[in-house]
């Protein structure tokens, strides 16, 4: 069997090199594509031209699917679920679909229940309405 | 799911742009020849983001080109099996419905999607449960998981379902108005 055909996310296998690397939340990925557009407008006079298809793509969707709007959050948002050590592929799932109950948590993250890891019901709880409520005051 | 990470490129130059812009030449090359690509092990390279290092050049013999590695950090994004993530519609019709996240198509057969949606054809073709109470149809926001990606030169597929929990429609345009 190849790598390719071993890949599941449900139980964390994304190869070591995505295991090991930084992901990024809709909104994180939002905040450096604008930012790297910013300079290409001022730096060219035809920016539509200078853009691939598919950073004009990833931009339109972050935007439309960012949770959270404020850097502020955002980091906030990374700090708590760090507190749990999660894996950076599950963290990000987490920010980006927002699950609002345990259960929804679980499905979303099957991984998060594995059994090397010590997660209750209970911490999924308070992370979740940790979450909330940065939402909330945002 | 969007990754920042570090990959490393030879880039080839030709002699006639050594001189003191030798550098931005090469960042100039490299965001031309990786940005917008897409390869299978790396998924779609959105945004190159930093360079890192570049590497002592060697000249080919013949040619006169100086090949460079440099190594540099950029956005990704790459699909994996069984991921659950937000996408919009795209295209429906009575095979399924076409979804797009980001710079990745995925395709959701009527097989995946709940037995109690019916596809109705029309000027908006569309699937409805039989209470009209969800209705999926271009440009409304789904949340769906990969079940299974296909790999191409150039472009990654992905197959998705809707069947199962916490799976759906989060956003239907055509309710609000």
């Amino acid at each position: 069997m190849s790598a390719e055909e071993e890949e599941n996310a449900a139980e964390l296998k994304i190869g070591e090199e995505f295991l090991k690397a930084k992901c990024l939340m809709n909104c994180e990925v939002a905040r450096v594509l604008d930012h790297r557009f910013e300079i290409i407008q001022q730096t060219s006079d035809d920016p539509m031209n200078n853009i691939s298809q598919v950073f004009e793509k990833s931009m339109q969707y972050v935007k439309r699917f960012s949770r959270y709007q404020n850097p502020d959050a955002v980091n906030q948002v990374r700090e708590i679920l760090s507190r749990y050590r999660l894996a950076e592929f599950e963290l990000c799932v987490l920010g980006n679909l927002c699950p609002e109950t345990v259960e929804e948590a679980i499905a979303m993250v099957p991984s998060i229940k594995s059994k090397e890891r010590a997660i209750t019901d209970e911490m999924i709880e308070t992370m979740l309405q940790d979450l909330a409520n940065i939402k909330k005051f945002e | 799911m969007f990754f920042h990470i570090e990959l490393e490129r030879n880039i080839q130059l030709h002699p006639r742009h050594f001189g003191p812009r030798l550098k931005e030449k090469l960042k100039q090359k490299l965001m031309r020849d990786v940005e917008g690509t897409c390869s299978g092990r790396h998924g779609f390279v959105v945004a190159i983001t930093h360079f890192d290092d570049f590497g002592k050049g060697l000249i080919r013999e013949g040619t006169g080109f100086v090949t460079f590695p440099v190594r540099y950090r950029c956005v990704i994004f790459r699909p994996f099996k069984n991921e659950v993530l937000e996408a919009v519609v795209t295209l429906v019709n009575k095979m399924g419905f076409f979804a797009e996240a980001g710079p990745v198509q995925i395709f959701v057969s009527n097989h995946l999607i709940p037995d109690d949606m019916e596809f109705q054809p029309g000027d908006m073709p569309n699937y409805t449960t039989s209470d009209k109470s969800v209705k999926i149809q271009k440009d409304s926001e789904v949340r769906l998981k990969i079940i299974g990606t296909r790999v191409d030169a150039t472009e990654i597929f992905c197959i998705g379902t809707i069947k199962d929990d916490f799976l759906g429609v989060i956003n239907d345009p055509g309710a609000a108005s």
